[in-house]
């Protein structure tokens, strides 16, 4: 153990002598984060916003008021509302013009008032991701609402759809006087479930069917920190899968191959060193957005173990690609070869949340991917205790298989004059 | 001690290593003396495990390096023929990683690496990062590297490429008290000169494989005090031998239309006598060269051709 220890240490001072290398894996995906918050906005910029196209077919009181809702002064930040006719709307939904058509059919102000059922309709735009998932959970917001304001005043609502009574054109002073009291007592009551709920998707527990589809947050910086850590994490990886190669350079894996220890606790310690160097990294990453966007700091420690572990992991990947190649330069290329599609494939770039559906739906088997997705759900704390220890479990498998395979691979590439 | 006995290396069709056996004793330095591709250093890969043999047995401190890997490994010093050193690391940090490798820790690794800083010269440049370094301190390092542990058995491959001449002197007495004070040295060297001064021992190789073996003495004896003559000019092959072989106490070692090498005792007075000879078998003796008795010479006698090249 001493020696895999020293080794780990060594290589660590090693890398902190090339600040350069190490700005380099580090600084990409900072740059990239920078210029991606300045286009959607961190925590007080600009939020990404939903567009909805509303056909109201209905043009009632209760319809206006959905609208107006939908452009409210606390769902505003997030969604913008346009009318449209059902055809216009159809036709720039299909262009990629706007998040959603809402489709609200000639009767929904009837039917809400007596409880009928009545489907609004929502044509999502499908290259487009989180948004529209804003727009249907708030409208299912709206729907529960409805559904509570039956159970207060459900008497009061039928009232007012059967008309005023004995044939009368307006309803009673006093009618009016008394349903508004009770309104605005209720409103009161309800704006605990109709206007916070609006913009709050993070505490919606995700469909269990899509399971894959992230809790939504409309919290742009909560989308690009993990996208943005998962990138760096990705370039240390196959700047680290070079190590093998550049000990080769130096020479120096010769006498490493005919040091007594040998083989498996050089590669132990190889992964030590990357482990301890994606904590790093990580550790700071994570305290930055933690701070930054106000998150739970009680998940930190293990999302914080969770970035570690997948870093040396993706590293572990890396290095057994590379030491497939001839020569360092065609290691180098190689690396580079599996970087670039793993990091647009997997979410670690584009997050996954901004994907159209079919690539969002490729995320999830590239390795990247898959560990960003259970970052995420370890970040919300999302994650049950059994999944994340099965997760975590299948992490250190899968790197101890390919670092196995790596110490093997090691003797037959390197064993030479 | 290093045992290696029929020792073969394949690589795909080609064979580095052609059967090779010597024993090198504790205490003494054992040389394999050869030009570049004679095998010198597949050798010490398969004695070091680096390299699995094709054929034959190596046997390190009586640890078999392929059934005993760790075992003979951990009884193994090496100075690898190109410097293998970390170049963003101090002399100190390196030669205390490489301490460490060999299991020494704390106050007796501090003590080693500072003796050794001091031995290569390296003192007042411990802290400073390898990279900097000229091509000759990196070698003085890139040896006390392999010396830091004490090792038993030291393997060292042509060790005193690219280090200026002083501190070559110094490198060479340093192995000298190595052996002095019992390891088993294992010197592999293309410079004849390093091989006479140091190795109590010596094997020629030659196209992977020992073309002589012994002590200095033992090997001078082979050569029976004869002078090595090279002559450069025209020669009519038939004619010129016939007339040669006549004459008494010389060898024909190498004979072609352009040189022709011959082995005499006491060369210069005889030389009148050759050009006589040869001069009246039609030849023209354009250029002359005479070697005293010297593994030089003895390894032009064994193969017929210069080690340097
Ligand atoms: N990995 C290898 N593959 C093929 N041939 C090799 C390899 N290593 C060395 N050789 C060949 O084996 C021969 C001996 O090489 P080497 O042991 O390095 O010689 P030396 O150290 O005496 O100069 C050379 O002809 C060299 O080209
Ligand atoms: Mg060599």
């Amino acid at each position: 153990m001493g020696f895999i220890w020293i080794t780990a240490l060594k290589d660590l001072r090693r890398f902190w002598r090339q600040p350069l290398t190490l700005a380099v894996w580090v600084g990409i995906p900072l740059m990239v984060g920078v210029l991606m918050i300045s286009l959607f906005g961190g925590r007080e910029g600009p939020r990404p916003q939903a567009y909805v196209l509303v056909a109201d077919e209905d043009d009632s009181f209760l319809s206006g008021a959905l609208v107006g809702m939908l452009s409210q002064e606390a769902a505003g930040d997030y969604v913008r509302a346009e009318r449209v006719t059902r055809e216009v709307g159809r036709a720039r939904i299909e262009k990629g013009d706007g998040t959603a058509l809402l489709i609200i059919p000639a009767g929904f102000g009837e039917a809400v008032l007596r409880e009928d059922s009545c489907t609004l309709r929502l044509i999502t735009n499908p290259s487009q991701v989180i948004l529209p998932r804003i727009v249907e959970e708030g409208l299912s917001i709206v729907a529960d609402g409805s559904f509570y304001a039956h159970r207060l005043v459900g008497e009061d609502l039928r009232r007012f759809a059967d008309g005023p009574p004995g044939g009368a054109n307006v309803f009673a002073d006093s009618t009016v006087a008394e349903f508004s009291v009770r309104v605005n007592r209720l409103s009161d009551r309800l704006a605990h479930y109709l206007n916070p709920p609006l913009i709050t998707m993070e505490d919606a527990p995700p469909p269990e069917e899509d399971a894959e589809t992230e809790s939504v947050t409309t919290n742009a910086g909560m989308i690009f920190l993990p996208t943005l850590l998962f990138m760096a994490l990705l370039f240390m990886a196959q700047g680290l899968g070079n190590e093998y190669w550049e000990e080769d350079r130096l020479n120096t894996l010769r006498r490493v191959l005919v040091s007594p220890r040998g083989v498996p606790a050089f590669v132990g310690a190889k992964l030590l060193a990357a482990f301890a160097l994606m904590l790093c990294v990580s550790l700071i990453a994570l305290a930055a957005g933690y701070a930054y966007l106000r998150l739970d700091w009680s998940t930190l420690p293990p999302v914080l173990l969770w970035a570690g572990c997948a870093g040396t992991a993706l590293t572990t990947l890396f290095t057994l690609l590379q030491l497939f190649a001839a020569s360092q330069r065609a290691a180098h290329i190689l690396g580079m070869s599996l970087l670039f599609p793993l990091m647009f494939l997997g979410g670690s770039f584009f997050p996954v949340e901004v994907m159209p559906d079919w690539m969002a739906a490729v995320t999830r088997w590239t390795p990247n991917g898959w560990a960003l997705m259970w970052f995420k759900r370890i970040m919300l704390a999302e994650a049950g205790p059994g999944p994340l220890a099965a997760a975590f479990a299948a992490l250190l498998a899968g790197t101890l298989v390919l670092a196995i395979i790596c110490g093997w691979r090691l003797r037959r590439r390197f064993a030479r004059g | 001690m290093i045992q290696v006995e029929g020792l073969r290396k394949q690589y795909g069709d080609f064979q580095a290593v052609k059967g090779i056996s010597f024993t090198a004793e504790p205490g003494a330095i054992f040389g394999l003396l050869g030009p570049n591709g004679a095998g010198k250093s597949t050798t010490i890969g398969c004695i070091s495990g680096l390299l699995e043999p094709s054929a034959g047995r190596v046997t390190v401190m009586g640890h078999d390096v392929v059934g005993d890997g760790p075992a003979s490994r951990r009884e193994l010093g090496i100075v690898p023929q190109e410097i293998a050193v970390y170049e963003d690391l101090s002399a100190r940090e390196n030669l205390a990683y490489w301490g460490a490798a060999y299991g020494l820790r704390g106050a007796a690794l501090r003590a080693r690496v500072d003796a050794i800083l001091e031995q290569v010269g390296l003192s007042d440049r411990a802290k400073g990062a390898v990279k900097k370094f000229s091509g000759g301190m990196k070698r003085r390092l890139n040896f006390g590297c392999g010396i830091v542990h004490e090792p038993r058995v030291l393997l060292l491959d042509e060790p005193t490429v690219g280090v200026d001449p002083q501190s070559r002197v110094h490198l060479l007495d340093h192995v000298r008290a190595l052996a002095a004070s019992g390891a088993c040295v294992l010197y592999t060297t293309h410079y004849l000169e390093e091989a006479e001064v140091l190795c109590d021992r010596l094997a020629i190789v030659d196209e992977g494989v020992i073309i002589a073996m012994g002590t200095l003495a033992e090997l001078r004896a082979q050569l029976g005090e004869k002078d090595l003559l090279r002559l450069g000019g025209r020669f009519d092959g038939e004619a010129a031998l016939g007339a040669l072989a006549a004459l008494p106490g010389l060898e024909i070692v190498q004979a072609d239309a352009e040189t022709l090498t011959l082995a005499v005792a006491g060369a210069t007075g005889r030389l009148p006598e050759i050009f006589r000879v040869l001069e009246g078998a039609g030849c023209e003796v354009r250029e002359t060269t005479l070697r005293q008795p010297s593994l030089e010479s003895l390894f032009i006698k064994l193969t017929g051709k210069e080690l340097r090249e």
